[in-house]
């Protein structure tokens, strides 16, 4: 294209080159350069497959410390409490909780316990606004299996921000991913009570030492 | 009563065009010598009622204020070189007053017009004529190294002096009313005390600072008088009232006003000062009794005003797209408990570089929306604005191209700058017309629990302007209100990767406000549908960029 150009100046004699092939050069730069640079650019997005890991950690993984709480109120009644960088904790069954070991698996999750029916508080706002305040052995909600029921407790003492109101409609999800859409609320806990639960709970490790899972 | 309160509010309106539009004015005040001004002057006070200057200038008022509630023509008593002793000695001339010999504070302007005042090192300072004041000003300007084609004046005075003229006025008008030259020379010439400074002191500006002013200028100069007795008493006299400060000593210099703010304040103050006026002038006609007298129940003052001068830039904004080549660069400064999150900022990079050219006091960084500090901006960039405040240059346009090059030469390559242009108070909308609105372009990293199949690839190309529902994402619940959002996912397309059948590029493109993360991986089943949702296994993002913002205004 520029060698194009070149050789025009070179012939002073001709009036002017023709428009058309002027706009049509410039056309193809135009174009030429928004290639180019949707190249580079593609060359920035496309990843070095050698440097990736063949099963990468998980969102909860990469975002939330796990602990657990072995035995909570009762035993068998074993809980997670994964905790995010910003405060949150995301409370949950373990996969050891004896509600797992029934036949049939779960058959209903009500969030009626206690006082209220914890499915039923509206939280609003950025201040959490009507948030229920609870203790770490305050009743979040019922868990229904064929042959018995077991009373799930938040572990962590802070506001209940919300809880998971999927597991009323499909309370199998509790059995099928119980570490992630199976989850059961989420508490907002004070930095100081949250200093004081995590002293009574386990890391990870501990716990599966504990359980002897591998 | 009205016409009093009425000349005040007048007079400000006008100011603008008195001072373009009457060719006679300029030629008398302004440009006539000295001897011509002392003549015309002359002139004038012969033409005022002798008895009347006597009884102002007994009870305390100054030459320029006995001189502007009569509304002399031509404001000659505004010329530039006319000084305080040449008004005063042919007053006492014309009217055979004998001054007491020290110098008193004008009982109405408070010095104002006197050109004295108290500085800020509160030392009295004592001007003889407008020009000396206007060379105090234009010395300032050129210390701060300002670089300017244009002023605009404001003076704010303290309410107190209206108070002060309108028990004057009330005073003559019950005093004099029955004589002759009341009625034609009606009080309602009365000229405002901002009104004579600011014209006796623009012309000698302009002359010293080689540049015209204009009332919508982008250099401001203000200055500020505040009395002592008049900020005790007003917060009485003004309870109920919403009243911005006029300034004080010390919060000047953090000034962060729009230009529109500035004009606000001068209105804002006419109607609180009608107000008052009334208030105060109708208790004081039913205590009054005609009398011999001239007497007003003003005190007078020990000290001048204080006065603070202030010079500024009004804002000027850069706009242009920003990219972020690293993920570990925040778009804004972002510190938790002293320590920096992230190696640098976008804001401090691109700022830190142009604040400097244009000497400026502050930056501001606006953006049309944000992105994680992990997540890069890349492609055609994101819209962004940056408020320089108190520039003292204006960057030229090949400066500004020079800027440009420099960030994008910066051997971290951290940050890259495109279209990087000086842009007037527009920027604002320009930018936010396009942040709620538009779309926005991704291409995630994603992982999957199980290999990619054609069919995949096909469903999700087939998806066109999909609902989602996202629950406030845990990671940003703990600041943000608990909602459950509807967002749009206008398109999407798999790029399969060389070499990996779990691994794909996703590119999409979304509604403005959608969490593209919580997309991918579900965040507990909090937004549905997600990708793992759709293809029936577990999904995690493991990477993102941001392709393209697209508003065209930038």
């Amino acid at each position: 294209m520029s060698d194009i150009m070149v050789d025009q100046t070179h012939k002073p004699e001709e009036t002017a080159v023709p428009n058309n092939l002027l706009q049509h050069q410039r056309q193809q730069s135009v174009r030429e350069n928004a290639e180019y640079e949707d190249e580079e650019l593609h060359k920035l997005l496309v990843p070095d497959i050698t440097l990736l890991p063949l099963t990468p950690p998980s969102a909860v993984e990469s975002n939330f410390a796990s602990y657990f709480a072995p035995d909570f109120m009762k035993s068998g009644n074993d809980q997670y409490v994964y905790r995010h960088a910003n405060g949150l904790c995301v409370v949950g069954l373990a996969s050891t909780h004896s509600a797992f070991k029934d036949k049939g698996g779960v058959s209903a999750v009500d969030f009626n316990v206690g006082k209220s029916d914890r499915s039923g508080m509206k939280v609003t706002g950025k201040r959490k606004k009507n948030a229920q305040h609870f203790e770490s052995n305050t009743a979040l909600c019922k868990v229904c299996t064929n042959d018995d029921l077991y009373i799930v407790r938040c572990c962590v003492k802070g506001s209940l921000l919300e809880v998971n109101e999927r597991l009323i409609k499909q309370p199998e999800l509790l059995k099928s991913s119980a570490d992630r859409e199976g989850y059961i609320a989420i508490i907002m806990p004070k930095p100081a009570d949250w200093l004081k639960a995590k002293a009574s709970l386990l890391s990870l490790e501990d716990f599966k030492k504990l359980r002897a899972l591998c | 009563m009205s016409n009093e309160v009425e000349s005040v509010q007048v007079s400000d309106v006008t100011e603008v065009n008195q001072l373009s539009s009457s060719a006679a004015v300029e030629s008398h005040a302004g440009s006539c010598d000295e001897e011509m001004a002392l003549q015309l002057l002359n002139e004038a006070v012969r033409s005022m009622p002798n008895h009347v200057v006597k009884a102002l200038l007994s009870i305390g008022v100054c030459s320029r204020c006995v001189l502007r509630i009569f509304g002399t023509e031509d404001r000659i008593y505004c010329h530039p070189l006319l000084s305080q002793s040449m008004l005063r000695s042919i007053l006492e001339e014309v009217t055979g007053f004998k001054s007491e010999g020290n110098f008193q504070i004008c009982s109405i302007c408070l010095g104002i017009l006197q050109f004295c005042y108290c500085d800020d090192k509160e030392t009295m300072v004592k001007m003889e004529s407008p020009n000396d004041m206007a060379l105090t000003i234009a010395q300032l300007v050129k210390k701060e190294g300002h670089q300017i084609d244009g002023f605009s004046l404001e003076v704010s005075v303290p309410q107190l002096i209206l108070e002060n003229e309108s028990s004057l006025l009330s005073g003559m008008k019950k005093r004099y009313e029955s004589e002759p030259w009341f009625q034609e020379r009606l009080l309602s010439k009365c000229v405002s005390v901002k009104d004579v400074l600011k014209f006796a002191i623009t012309k000698p500006l302009e002359t010293l600072l080689d540049v015209k002013s204009s009332s919508a200028g982008c250099f401001r100069i203000r200055l500020t008088y505040n009395h002592k007795r008049a900020s005790d008493n007003s917060v009485e006299r003004n309870q109920g009232f919403k009243r911005r400060k006029i300034g004080k000593e010390n919060g000047l210099h953090n000034v962060n006003d729009e230009p529109v703010i500035t004009n606000k304040v001068c209105s804002d103050y006419s109607t609180d000062e009608t107000i008052c006026v009334t208030r105060r002038s109708s208790n004081l006609l039913q205590d009054q009794e005609p009398s011999e007298h001239l007497t007003i129940p003003i005190d007078k003052v020990s000290e001048p005003c204080h006065l603070v001068y202030l010079c500024y830039r009004t804002h000027i904004y850069l706009c242009g797209r920003y990219l972020k080549y690293s993920r570990n660069v925040s778009q804004t400064r972002w510190i938790i408990d002293e320590e920096r999150m992230g190696e640098a900022s976008v804001e401090e990079i691109i700022g830190s570089n142009i604040l400097p050219i244009c000497q400026g006091d502050n930056y501001k960084f606006h953006a049309a929306g944000r992105e994680d500090i992990d997540v890069r901006m890349l492609g055609s960039g994101r819209p962004f604005l940056l408020e320089i405040q108190n520039a003292r240059q204006v960057p030229s346009e090949e400066t500004v191209n020079e800027i440009e090059s420099k960030i994008n030469g910066l051997e971290n390559k951290l940050v890259g700058v495109k279209n990087l242009k000086v842009v007037g108070s527009q920027g604002w909308t320009l930018m936010r017309e396009g942040e709620a609105e538009k779309q926005k372009q991704y291409c995630a990293l994603v992982w999957i629990s199980r290999p990619l199949e054609d069919e995949d690839v096909q469903s999700i190309s087939l998806l066109n302007d999909m609902k989602i529902l996202q629950k406030t994402p845990i990671r940003v619940l703990h600041r943000r209100s608990p909602l459950e959002r509807e967002k749009i996912i206008h398109w999407m397309k798999i790029e399969r990767i060389a070499g990996s059948s779990q691994y794909f590029l996703l590119h999409l493109c979304t509604q403005a406000g959608t969490y593209i993360k919580e997309f991918v991986h579900g965040d507990l089943g909090r937004t549905q549908p997600s990708i793992g949702s759709i293809l029936g296994c577990r999904a995690e993002i493991m990477r993102l960029d941001v392709t393209d913002v697209k508003m065209d205004s930038f």
